[in-house]
């Protein structure tokens, strides 16, 4: 009952629509430093873990510990956004959700789509259960990654995962006139989705700039829980 | 004993298991004039190391319990506390971390901040021990301590920041060049005792001034007066640099690093300065006690020597000539002859001999001041007392403990071994707060708790060699527990007259599950069940909590409310009320859909690459959930979470499945829902048990 009262909450579910999100198969989330990607990709990913499905979140940054902490202040504001929730009933979903991310951390150099393939492929060996969708966080998308992006849908394509990407953009560089930064306007043949967060006065604003029929939305959020405003 | 207590440094040695922390306390004892000649930990002399005093200790080259021993250096007093690294054996880390000022924590140069390093961090944490890091193990092949400073800040959020700069490395060290003194330092001698003074050679000159000037910006946050002799392009003097980086170490902000090896005796000397320079004294650090007499309001502790005598009981070890007990004196000079109390049961104590130890050797002494560390004779305590002059009545704030995860039964073969396993079982839960016994009523069994099978282990073997008390032990068992799903309604009456003096109570209300142990809400109202009865239903409500009525494990996690009653104006009684609880309890808890709950772990296991299917394979077949890896190179290290009851004999199943090279540490997570089908196993497993009995 939870997982349904929650699921309509998501400020990505609000944004993209559940049948929609689940479609894609590459989405982006661009921001400059410190406005909240990886918030809202945990968002992201928790409109699968509601539906009890598995996810994996792989991070050049943060260790396991810090990934962990991020999903249970995700989770706890999806659960602060409905009002009151039984406090037993909300641990219980937690413990659901928490056995259905897994976290991966890599150093920068270790990173690569062929150490990603080898996990799944361990996972799948271990008759482990797949994840259906993976954030992959932290990747410089100022340097040519058109290799990664082109292993990470072949990956996307053989184990079925639907991947999301966290880009950051900086502040001194000018959009172009379709409003993409130009990172992503190198890359933007690659993604179904795409999403620009920017801060503005107090609120954080979310703009579709690709994704099918809600381009050029603008959706406002509270820049500390990420949910909507 | 010194009295300037800016000459005193109580420190402890913290580090994963196998790191060198005892290898570099018996170098310390060493090069401070403790011990005139170096044993190693499972060396080929058979001696082992000093600290290690416990014959068990010595044969499996881990420290079990903390040795506390006293040295020397540059004319300061340094009582060291040297700790274990195993996690099953925590709460001796914890003991020692609230009795000291200061800890160096000893990271493995190859291996890095492992996971025993994050539980130790975290405990240091918790009671704000300002701490130095060394670097250990620079000889072995892949060190890399500047891998590890990096870990150090971004696997435990330290502002690490190195003080030191190798001289070679692997089987090529040969000293280090210290940042602040822009010298090269190298050891000669048979056991690195000389230490030689050079010039920083040539090679690594400009990364030396790269990392000064990377150091003296970090230390510059800390003081005014650096900052301005930066910014005035002054000369910037060795005692502007160790005020600020004391400052930053001492407010926890800053993690100043040094590196060496301790085996190959290199660069412990400028450990020990290190030491001096940087970790607080007593003076420096403020200290809390509760004071009992006044609604338990916290009171700051001076380290007046005329004061009123404050002291903890941190440790108890069994000696020759009766129970030592290891104290650090907070407040005012314990002496010899002195006549203190014991608040936690008011009991006077009479101050006997006094001494200062060093690891099994000891120095009688005749007081022990303020901000010291001692151990005093035949006082029966039990750790983690407060002794306070007669004229306070002040207790240390309690130290956090954790509750026993697993137990084991205990038979002794005969009457002898009975007997001595009495005395054994009754001075280690005084010794240890997690190790808990008590007797089994339906199978007149002695049952063992701890925090893992290792701890449970280590004692059962210590009961054999130490007191000569032979027992068979039994399985290893889960400390499973229950609790209730759902809200479910009760109303039950107690009704008993037939003949003689009779009992009626009537009770009604609701369970329901809470996040507590245990709540008790009264909401009855109009007198239907007398005020004075109504703690007589709390009570029979928690007698029920003991043994669930189902499944006979510990209750937990119930909230009752009482919503009304009745009595009998003759007939009611305490006891009545008490009895129509329990009645009410048994009715409301089956419909409450209990379910049973049982410890999981968190298992982390450290594994080359090559075998990291096979973990995750073995964490699988043990219904153990990957939380997540961290890639680390060639190595792997896999956080899991696994319930208790399958991780037994898991050190052998990894060591067979990756050859010996992966390892693993395990500590208590949470208590969680057991999957019904294992549920059904584990009632049929307790019901078979209860036919045999």
């Amino acid at each position: 009952m939870l997982r349904k009262d929650l699921i309509p909450k998501s400020p990505v579910i609000q944004i993209l629509g559940k049948e929609n999100l689940e479609q894609g198969r590459f989405g982006v989330v661009v921001s400059r430093a410190g406005v909240g990607k990886t918030q809202f990709l945990v968002q992201v990913a928790m409109c699968w873990l509601l539906d009890g499905k598995k996810t994996i979140h792989i991070s050049l940054d943060d260790p396991i510990d810090k990934i962990n902490v991020r999903y249970k202040e995700g989770y706890t504001n999806l659960i602060d956004s409905v009002g009151y929730i039984d406090p037993v009933k909300a641990n219980r979903l937690w413990e659901d959700i928490d056995t259905c991310k897994l976290g991966i951390s890599y150093n920068e150099s270790n990173f690569s789509c062929d150490n990603i393939r080898e996990y799944l492929t361990t996972l799948k060996k271990e008759n482990l259960e797949l994840p259906a969708m993976m954030v992959i966080d932290g990747i410089d998308f100022d340097q040519d990654n058109t290799v990664i992006l082109e292993e990470a849908a072949k990956l996307a394509d053989d184990f079925a995962i639907s991947t999301w990407f966290s880009m950051k953009s900086h502040r001194e560089e000018a959009l172009t006139p379709e409003g993409f930064p130009p990172q992503l306007d190198k890359t933007k043949d690659h993604f179904d989705k795409a999403l620009f967060l920017s801060p503005q006065e107090d609120k954080i604003e979310v703009v579709v700039l690709k994704d099918g029929d809600s381009e050029n939305k603008i959706f406002l959020l509270d820049p500390a829980t990420m949910m909507q405003s | 004993m010194l009295k300037d207590l800016k000459r005193v440094r109580n420190i402890g040695i913290s580090a994963h298991i196998d790191s060198g922390k005892t290898t570099l306390t018996e170098r310390i004892l060493f090069y401070t004039d403790r011990i005139h000649q170096i044993h190693e930990v499972r060396g080929k002399d058979g001696a082992g190391a000093v600290m290690d005093s416990m014959e068990l200790e010595k044969e499996r080259g881990i420290t079990i319990a903390s040795a506390a021993t006293h040295c020397e250096w540059k004319g300061n007093d340094v009582n060291i506390i040297d700790t274990p690294g195993h996690v099953d054996f925590t709460v001796e880390v914890e003991r020692s971390l609230r009795v000291l000022d200061g800890v160096v924590l000893i990271l493995c140069s190859v291996s890095g901040v492992q996971s025993q390093s994050i539980t130790v961090d975290q405990q240091m944490k918790r009671y704000e021990v300002p701490c130095i890091a060394f670097v250990n193990k620079c000889d072995r092949s892949g060190a890399n301590p500047y891998r590890v400073a990096n870990q150090l800040r971004e696997k435990l959020g330290h502002n690490s920041v190195l003080m030191q700069i190798p001289i070679g490395l692997e089987d090529r060290l040969e000293g280090v060049v210290d940042l602040i003194t822009m010298q090269a330092y190298y050891f000669e001698g048979d056991n690195g005792e000389t230490v030689v003074v050079k010039e920083i050679p040539a090679e690594l000159m400009e990364e030396a001034e790269e990392k000064r000037e990377i150091m003296i910006d970090a230390a510059s946050m800390y003081s005014d007066d650096l900052t301005d002799a930066i910014l005035e392009e002054k000369e910037i003097t060795e005692e502007l640099i160790v005020d600020a980086v004391r400052t930053g170490t001492i407010s926890r902000q800053m993690t100043p690093v040094f590196m060496g090896s301790a085996y190959k005796n290199t660069a412990v000397q400028p450990l020990l300065d290190a030491v001096l320079k940087f970790l607080p004294a007593p003076i420096d650090i403020e200290n809390e006690a509760i004071d009992l007499d006044n609604n338990e309001e916290t009171v700051t502790l001076t380290s007046d020597f005329e004061a009123p005598t404050v002291a903890l009981g941190f440790k108890l070890e069994d000696g020759q000539y009766g129970q030592l007990t290891y104290i650090r004196v907070y407040q005012g000079t314990l002496k010899k002859g002195d006549t203190i109390i014991n608040s936690r049961d008011g009991r006077k104590v009479k101050v006997g001999r006094l001494i200062r130890m060093h690891s099994s050797e000891m120095e009688d002494i005749d007081e022990i001041p303020a901000g010291h560390i001692g151990a005093m004779f035949g006082v029966d305590c039990a750790s983690g007392d407060t002794f306070v002059s007669p004229s306070v009545n002040y207790s240390m704030i309690s130290m956090h403990i954790m509750e026993p995860v697993i137990s084991l039964s205990l038979a002794p073969v005969d009457n002898k071994s009975q007997i001595n396993m009495s005395k054994a079982l009754n001075r280690f839960t005084k010794e240890d707060p997690t190790f808990r016994t008590y007797v089994d009523k339906e199978t007149g069994e002695t049952i063992i708790q701890g925090m893992g099978e290792l701890h449970l282990e280590v004692y059962v073997e210590r009961m054999k060699r130490e007191y000569k008390a032979d027992v068979n032990t039994g399985q290893p068992r889960v400390a499973y527990r229950e609790t209730i799903t759902k809200k479910a309604e009760f109303n039950y009456t107690h009704k008993k007259q037939t003949g003689g003096s009779g009992q009626f109570g009537r009770v009604s209300g609701f369970m329901e599950p809470c996040e507590e142990e245990f709540e008790f809400t009264n909401k009855v109202t109009g007198g239907r069940i007398p005020t004075q009865f109504i703690s007589s239903c709390e009570k029979g409500f928690l007698s029920c909590m003991d043994k669930g009525p189902k499944m006979e494990f510990p209750v937990t996690g119930v909230k009752v409310t009482l919503m009304d009653g009745a009595f009998h104006a003759v007939d009611s009684s305490e006891m009545a009320f008490q009895a129509a609880a329990r009645g009410g309890f048994l009715e409301a808890y089956l419909k409450a859909k209990p379910v049973i709950h049982e410890p999981i772990m968190k298992v982390v296991i450290e594994t080359p690459n090559e075998f990291q299917g096979s973990c995750m394979g073995l964490i699988n077949q043990r219904r153990g959930i990957i939380q997540g890896s961290q890639e680390e190179g060639v190595m792997s290290v896999i956080e899991s979470q696994v319930p208790l009851s399958e991780m037994f004999g898991f050190s052998t199943i990894l060591r067979s499945a990756t050859q010996g090279k992966a390892q693993f540490t395990m500590e208590f997570a949470a208590y969680k829902q057991v999957p019904q089908s294992v549920a059904e196993d584990i009632v049929k497993a307790k019901e078979e048990e209860k036919k045999k009995n």
